[in-house]
């Protein structure tokens, strides 16, 4: 925090300085880079430039000077990237990757919001072309100021850019285009959830129906889960605070969307969003609510087919019976079983095991 | 084929005709019986998200349904004895059809448990025996090939109803589903109402009355009630384990249960472990059921031969080795086109046993004995199909796929083996008791004849008691089978 200060009070010092010179020194300029911060040492060196005469005011500006030479130092700033550095430090990740030929995809899967370093690595091709056009891009759109022609020599090319991910919107896919031979693409993306139910579930009007989506293991947990409702195209988001209807139940990798006393109106289409710091993933979750009446109509066909079977089966049989009941015999034609007669061997009276033999 | 027909059955069965309807309501019913518990398991994740239940507690419910219908086995018996097949698969169907619908109200596991694991398995229960006991009245000669063709019906229905099932699914969700199948089960009645009871004309008493008698009544349907009660408290189970070709089919039959459902559990998660695509490894179980398809008729025209009917204990536990060497085989196997073969052959292998496995309970105790001897074995049989699986499981979550179908293989090959050797020694002590019976006929017949007049005399004054109709003077001395 001191030093952060202290940068501050080189900015000052550095107007102070300038000042000081342009009006007492007027030859010697001091040389600012253009959209830069003067670095403390180069303000507090510009007195070799020349000879300093010493009054009360450069006293206190001499020792301010000392005092921001000591503490300076040890500040870094950068040149590459165009934003300033956050407060808060941003982790770095850098990913290289490289080129064999045809086109890549390498997936990154992104939870807060990082600087990410990317690396293209080309090692040359059989055909050496003398020159190349090297761009990136960014979900197919050549990002600005980026192409270059370089010259090839026999050495593997490094094709290295650094984007500074912080929202959303800078989510999707980066590629490094080597113009004419090949391109890798980075597809930038929070943890997508894996397994998505495709059939719609179902359930009944008056009934409740239980939703779930779960992250895979593997995949870092979210910090927390949303539930949402397509709405014509809207997206509107659950909450069960107001409706008492709904109720959500998170745990760490799953959550539940429980829905009570269904309607025919709440079919539809539902997203669950598990929430990053950069940015929240939906999956889909298809809803049908149906009455009771759909199933019944199947179930009613069917008893009565088995009713009219069971019917017309009794009845053939009750009719048959009595057409021989007729004929003075009392049992039924098809199973008149001829009774065994002189059946002496005592095998079933005394074991009950038959033996087969030829 | 078979010698002079059957004895003990007092008549000469049909043997076709209606029969072939009533192998067709018996192949209905035995196709519910076994192939709803399996069919079910597509429903377990949609229930499982809707009651948050854990996937173990889901499958409870086909466990339970399964072990009750083979512990319902003796109730069921009992009840075919009194009242004949067709009624108590009626019954059977009303009550799965009842279960089922009951259950797509459910809204904890505890009562989808009740609903359709015991009152379902109730239901399936009474139907598997009923079915059975039908078909062993009537045919003889060609039953290996009626109880091949009703045993398909189990194969079939897996086939037609899983992808049905899932249909219903997507359209209906579980609960729609629980309720169209439900409807689907009541016609295991119009499969009842085929099971026309075998009704035979009077006849004078023999020594099968008497046996019968005893043992279990089959008397006119106006005192069924009363005297089958009162017989069946006489009955007494364990009466048949003193019959030592029975006690060798039990043996056998409950080691190859214990080893026989596994393999099918974990095919799909070995293949996918070999590097299998998962929906080319769930495709392996329909090859097996397919093949078993077709296998279980033909092993039934095969076992009708006159060449194998006499031996068919021993085709069985032929059937049973195969089946066994098969799983044993099965580790050896790692490329895709390979457990297409295993899976065919263990389809082979599979059918050809269930085809026969009530055939050789049939073949061995007879007509009369037959029900109570089925449901005896139902519910000896619980208790391997209950420990068979997770067991199975254990020996794959502590060591690998291989020790599971090592296990299975050497128990089933094991049993087959040692029924096997035991028919052949129990046939081998058969002929020598038969030796010293046809020794001495004369004194036995007469001792018959006394014992069968005195019971006939008591039947006599029993029919006195009661009797309204002019019919009961035929159960006096007539073999009426319900």
């Amino acid at each position: 925090m001191f030093c952060s200060r202290i940068v501050l009070q080189c900015d000052i010092m550095a107007a102070s300085l300038a000042q000081l010179i342009e009006e007492g020194w007027g030859d010697y300029t001091m040389q600012q880079e253009e959209g830069e911060k003067i670095p403390c040492e180069k303000a507090a060196l510009g007195e070799d430039r020349g000879i300093i005469i010493m009054s009360p005011s450069w006293t206190q500006l001499l020792f301010q000077i000392l005092l921001l030479l000591v503490c300076c130092r040890h500040i870094n700033t950068k040149t590459s990237g165009a934003t300033p550095s956050p407060l808060a430090p941003v982790p770095t990740v850098a990913r290289s990757v490289v080129l064999k030929g045809e086109s890549q995809n390498e997936t990154i899967e992104v939870l807060n919001p990082i600087k990410l370093e990317l690396e293209c690595t080309w090692t040359g091709d059989q055909d050496k072309l003398p020159n190349i056009t090297v761009y990136w891009m960014k979900d197919e759109n050549e990002i600005e100021n980026s192409r270059l022609t370089v010259q090839l020599e026999n050495e593997p090319y490094n094709l290295k850019r650094e984007f500074s991910i912080e929202k959303e919107e800078n989510l999707g896919t980066y590629s490094c285009v080597f113009e004419n031979v090949s391109k890798i693409n980075f597809i930038l993306a929070a943890p997508q959830i894996g397994d998505v139910r495709e059939k719609p579930i179902v359930s009944y009007v008056g009934d409740y129906v239980v939703m779930t989506c779960k992250m895979e293991e593997s995949k870092p947990k979210p910090s927390s889960w949303n539930w949402y409702k397509k709405n014509g195209t809207d997206e509107e988001q659950i909450f069960p605070a107001e409706e008492p209807r709904y109720k959500i139940k998170n745990e760490d990798e799953k959550t539940k969307l429980v829905v009570h006393n269904l309607t025919e109106a709440d079919s539809g289409l539902y997203y669950c969003g598990a929430v990053y710091a950069i940015a929240t993933t939906k999956s889909p979750v298809k809803l049908k609510v149906i009455t009771y009446w759909e199933p019944l109509k199947p179930f009613l066909a069917i008893l009565a087919e088995v009713i009219v079977l069971v019917a017309i089966i009794l009845l053939c049989e009750k009719s048959q019976s009595k057409k021989d009941g007729a004929t003075g015999n009392e049992t039924n034609a098809d199973q008149t079983y001829t009774l065994t007669e002189g059946e002496n061997k005592d095998q079933e009276g005394n074991s009950s095991v038959r033996q087969r033999k030829v | 084929m078979s010698p002079a027909p059957a004895n003990e059955l007092g008549y000469k069965p049909l043997d076709g005709g209606w029969g072939w309807m009533v192998v067709f309501g018996a192949h209905i019913s035995i196709g519910f019986a076994y192939s709803a518990p399996k069919a079910l398991s597509i429903f377990f994740k949609e229930i499982q998200e809707d009651l948050g239940a854990s996937y173990s507690e889901i499958a409870w419910i086909s466990s339970i349904m399964l072990a009750t219908m083979y512990a319902g086995g003796p109730v069921s018996s009992v009840l075919v004895n009194c009242f004949g097949s067709r009624p108590v698969v009626i019954l059977g169907g009303l009550m799965c059809g009842v279960s089922m619908v009951a259950a797509s109200f459910g809204t904890s596991i505890i009562y989808l448990y009740f609903f359709t694991g015991i009152i379902g398995g109730c239901g399936l229960s009474l139907n598997l025996n009923a079915s059975l006991t039908i078909i062993s009245k009537y045919f003889l000669a060609k039953r290996p090939l009626a109880n091949g063709l009703a045993m398909a019906g189990s194969p079939v229905f897996l086939f037609f109803l899983a992808p049905l099932n899932q249909y219903l699914l997507d359209k209906f969700g579980w609960r729609g589903s629980f309720f169209i199948l439900g409807g689907l089960m009541l016609n295991c009645c119009v499969a009842g109402a085929l099971m026309r009871p075998v009704v035979l004309p009077c006849k004078p008493p023999s020594f099968a009355l008497q046996k019968i008698v005893e043992e279990q009544p089959n008397k006119s349907n106006n005192k069924l009630e009363r005297s089958c009660t009162k017989n069946t408290k006489m009955f007494c189970d364990l009466s048949f384990f003193k019959d030592r070709g029975f006690v060798i089919y039990l043996i056998g039959n409950m080691m190859f249960i214990f080893g026989a459902y596994a393999p099918f559990l974990f095919l799909s998660a070995y293949a996918i472990s070999q590097g299998v695509a998962e929906y080319s490894a769930a495709y392996l179980l329909s090859i097996t059921g397919l093949v078993d398809m077709f296998v279980r008729p033909g092993t039934g025209l095969v076992a009708n031969s006159k060449w194998i009917r006499p031996r068919i204990q021993y085709f069985f536990s032929f059937a049973m080795i195969f089946n066994g060497t098969c799983h044993l085989l099965c580790p050896l196997i790692r490329s895709y086109s390979f457990l297409v073969v295993y899976a065919v052959f263990l389809g082979i292998s599979f059918g050809m046993v269930f085809a026969l496995i009530f055939e050789c309970l049939m073949d061995l105790m007879g007509n009369q004995h037959f029900p109570s001897a089925v449901g005896l074995v139902t519910i000896m049989e619980c208790f391997p199909m209950l420990l068979g699986p997770p067991t199975a499981g254990l020996l794959v979550d502590l060591f690998d796929y291989k020790y599971l179908f090592f296990m299975c293989g050497s128990v089933i090959a094991s049993g087959g083996i040692f029924l096997f050797v035991m028919n052949i020694y129990n046939y081998h002590m058969l002929d020598k008791e038969n030796r010293e019976n046809d020794s001495e006929p004369n004194q036995r017949t007469i001792e018959m004849l006394d014992q069968v007049l005195e019971v006939a005399m008591k039947q006599t004054a029993d029919a006195a008691e009661e009797r309204t109709e002019p019919g009961a003077k035929e159960s006096n001395g007539a073999q009426e089978d319900p």
